[in-house]
């Protein structure tokens, strides 16, 4: 589904990623974990045409992207959630939401919105809110659905936990869980908590200091405990 | 009672046409950061326009109109041209060829449209209107003047609140970043916006140079006081933009029917610094978010 190949990026004399191969395959969950400054962030905006690559392949399901502008990216079916957040705060939920279904092109049906307040009903309930009333985790929920309004194939969740409770993120990931289980996504999910991202993931690839140290399944990573120990600190 | 009438109404409407240049200002400045110091001679640029229509035997309205499309012309040649090969730098830089823009542009008038001032027309009487066997300071270019911009207000409230584009040009404003992400064209949002402030821009030349002279410089004390009414509003705020250029064009006229007429520009340094001190968001300012 997603491929990078040989992936090399960095900030002027700092490098971020040196040579990162990997796949996301079709219909999983693929976590990409590591420590902060990993380069797990500049994995996902290189992807997704915010940072450029120096030298390597990136090709989603035979389209590559290496070269695409990032607000191209929803109309080939790719989606970034950002870090932090990202709501725009003083747009209201709806608003927010009908912004990302105008990213795959044409308008926006309330059966669009329908679809999405019925994944996320707090966000219904909250439509004509400020998104800067929300709480953390009705943030996440409204970037999330902002996302999955441009129906995308590929899905980037970059930190999703970050700053939220611990009942919070499992809620969230339980219904990342039903979304590829239902719908048929694919998501790179890039994550600090490697145990809550792990429980959650088919797949793993750890990255340290901008370098893939070991790839397998999430469950083999979660029982190696010598790598959980050098790594991913639980 | 009758001085006190008058001098509002010529306040409303002077307040009116600082509304409408502030909201040019605004605009660029929420989705830019950059305070547009050129906005004035582009605006002035765009009355001479209008001026050489109407000097060419053609009616006033189509001057009116000719004015309003070369001051989204320009607004977005500017834009392209000159602002965006700084974009992403540090924001000085674009203020910075603003002013340069300001005197560019000033140069280029007087060579073009010759530097001396010239007589432009209005569409409607001067004569103030009677009511009841008393003339008021009304007139129908007033009544014009605060029609026009209503409508243009209306309009862009519009265009921002219940169209497509004007959701992304708000949130190509808001993030830029999470904006591309939704794929937002933002370059084109930002075109978009300096046209549109342009225009409005253009609008407050018109209204100012109506029944009145126009010089390559007619524009430049308007730039002083559509400042002070955007800081009054808050900068970040079209409604304040309006509301500020409402109240300082209504206090400027009681200082100037009551005080004295060559207090208006100290009048208007006090209410900046005024505002800076008491409110420096302005009083529209959304309170800045806190960070979870």
């Amino acid at each position: 589904m997603l491929t990078l190949t040989g992936l090399c990026a960095g900030y002027g004399p700092v490098t971020a990623l040196e040579d990162v191969s990997l796949t996301a395959r079709e219909g999983e969950i693929t976590a990409v974990l590591g420590a902060n400054g990993a380069g797990k962030t500049t994995l996902l905006r290189t992807v997704s045409g915010l940072h450029r690559a120096r030298s390597g392949d990136i090709d989603l399901a035979g389209t590559r992207l290496d070269t695409v502008a990032a607000e191209r990216m929803p109309r080939l079916g790719l989606a970034h959630v950002p870090e932090g957040r990202g709501v725009i705060t003083e747009l209201t939920v709806e608003e927010n939401l009908r912004l990302g279904g105008l990213g795959r092109g044409g308008r926006v049906s309330t059966s669009d919105l329908a679809r999405i307040t019925d994944l996320f009903p707090v966000l219904g309930d909250r439509s004509a809110a400020l998104a800067s009333t929300l709480s953390g985790g009705e943030r996440q929920m409204l970037v999330i659905g902002r996302a999955l309004m441009a129906r995308p194939t590929m899905l980037l969740l970059d930190e999703p936990s970050l700053g939220l409770a611990p009942r919070i993120v499992a809620q969230i990931f339980g219904l990342v869980r039903t979304l590829v289980r239902e719908e048929g996504l694919s998501v790179l999910l890039v994550e600090q908590n490697a145990r809550s991202a792990l429980s959650v993931a088919d797949h793993g690839v750890v990255l340290n200091l901008g370098r893939v140290v070991a790839d397998a399944p999430a469950d083999e990573l979660a029982g190696d405990d010598q790598l959980r120990h050098a790594y991913l600190g639980f | 009672m009758q001085q006190f009438l008058n001098t509002a109404l010529t306040g409303l409407t002077l307040g009116m046409v600082y509304a409408a240049f502030a909201l040019a200002l605004v605009l660029i400045w929420r989705s830019t950061r950059i305070v547009n110091f050129a906005q004035a001679p582009m605006a002035m640029v765009t009355t001479f326009v209008a001026l050489v229509v109407i000097d060419a035997g053609h009616s006033y309205w189509l001057g009116f109109v000719a004015a309003l499309l070369s001051g989204l012309v320009l607004g977005a040649f500017l834009e392209r041209v000159v602002i965006r090969p700084v974009e992403g730098k540090a924001e000085i830089n674009a203020v910075i060829l603003t002013l340069g823009l300001f005197i560019v542009l000033h140069a280029l008038a007087a060579v073009v449209f010759g530097n001396r001032y010239r007589s432009f027309p209005a569409p409607f009487g001067l004569e103030g209107i009677t009511v009841g066997g008393t003339t008021i300071a009304l007139n129908g270019f007033g009544i014009f003047t605060i029609v026009s911009v209503l409508v243009v207000m209306g309009l862009l409230v519009a265009l921002f609140r219940f169209t497509d584009v004007g959701l992304r040009m708000r949130a190509s404003a808001f993030n830029q970043e999470v904006a591309r992400l939704l794929g937002v064209k933002v370059g084109a949002m930002l075109t978009l916006g300096w046209a549109l402030a342009s225009l409005v821009g253009s609008l407050a030349g018109l209204l100012i140079a109506g029944g009145g002279l126009v010089h390559p410089s007619y524009m430049d004390s308007v730039v002083v006081f559509g400042f002070v009414a955007a800081v009054l509003g808050g900068l970040d705020s079209p409604l304040g933009a309006v509301v500020g250029g409402l109240i300082l064009g209504v206090s400027l006229s009681f200082v100037s029917g009551y005080v004295g007429s060559q207090l208006v520009a100290l009048a208007a340094l006090v209410i900046l610094m005024l505002v800076l001190t008491l409110k420096p968001g302005g009083l529209f300012a959304q309170a800045a978010e806190r960070r979870v």
